[in-house]
């Protein structure tokens, strides 16, 4: 691009145009990529602890969790570096925010869970007798579920993406029922959730943004 | 009777760079670089001017060893721009109102 100044305001409009689109679709390119890798991070463990609960032993597979939590942290560092540098957009930021309080919440709950598997922490402190062995508190997929559907219901409608929102709203509600309706299949449920919630919009966003 | 087109923005480069930074917190040097196709003699130089006139911040700063420049819209240049735009929708739709 060069120094020219006898421009029309049709030329004036179209690099206005030219140039937010194309920054906008390279900063995109870079952000499905990380999406999938959670996505497909969720649903290897999901269904790798089904594997081990069923063959191998009891619930105390699901401590596998935390180790996706540092394995899905390494790879997401590795696409970081990995990945064109691109500058900090607001809708970039929002999004991240979105996950990582996604993350913060649900990392919360199966960390104060698994406290309570370990011993470490009394039931009683955390669940009133009552709801000890109710179904719709000990049904953390639901919850997780939900909140995944969240995540992604906003992410939809940050990016202004209606494939996105619905994929949202199928994997939240889709989830919670699920969850609820097949108690012993939710981490089937939880990995069909990741892939809805995460896999297909990062799919999505990834070739969007090649297009 | 036309408003007449800001003469720093209404110039293929620089409308281009602000163009990228109205989307963006901040843009390194070679981001903008590789977006607009231009020089690196060409950019800066272009950088200077719409620095000059208060249009965006230049600062020079490292990313671990390397040296980084760092360019950020200002308000002042996100109001030029602003007013550049409505002017050429003008020049666009005359009849249109203002």
């Amino acid at each position: 691009m060069e120094e020219k100044t006898n421009m029309t305001a049709e030329r004036s409009l179209e690099i206005i145009r030219e140039s937010i689109e194309r920054s906008q679709r390279t900063i995109a390119k870079n952000s499905g990529l990380p999406l999938m890798w959670w996505g497909a991070c969720v649903m290897v463990f999901a269904l790798l602890i089904e594997y081990l609960w069923k063959n191998h032993g009891g619930p105390a597979w699901h401590l596998l969790w935390f180790v996706m939590w540092v394995v899905g942290y390494i790879g997401n560092r590795v696409i970081d570096k990995k990945k064109e540098a691109v500058p900090t957009t607001f809708v970039g930021k929002t999004i991240g925010h979105v996950w990582g309080t996604f993350g913060i919440f649900c990392g919360g709950i199966g960390l104060i869970l698994g406290l309570i598997g370990c011993g470490v922490i009394p039931v009683k402190c955390v669940v009133p007798d009552i709801y000890v062995n109710s179904l719709l508190f000990m049904n953390i997929t639901s919850i997780i579920s939900l909140c995944f559907g969240i995540a992604s219901t906003i992410m939809g409608f940050v990016l202004q993406n209606r494939p996105i929102q619905v994929c949202g709203l199928v994997a939240g509600f889709g989830g919670f029922f699920a969850a609820l309706h097949f108690p012993m299949q939710q981490m089937y449920v939880m990995a069909a959730v990741a892939l809805i919630g995460l896999v297909i919009p990062g799919l999505i966003v990834h070739f969007q943004s090649k297009n | 009777m036309f408003k007449p087109l800001d003469p720093l923005l209404h110039s293929e480069l620089r409308l281009a760079v602000m163009s990228l930074l109205i989307g963006v917190e901040e843009a390194e040097f070679p981001y903008i670089k590789e977006q607009t196709g231009a020089t690196a003699g060409n950019l800066s130089v272009q950088l200077d001017k719409l620095a000059t006139a208060g249009y965006i911040t230049v600062e020079k700063t490292f990313k671990g060893k390397r040296p980084c420049t760092l360019c950020r819209i200002t308000p002042v240049g996100l109001k030029a721009f602003e007013e550049y735009v409505e002017t050429l929708s003008q020049y666009l739709n005359p009849g249109a109102p203002k």
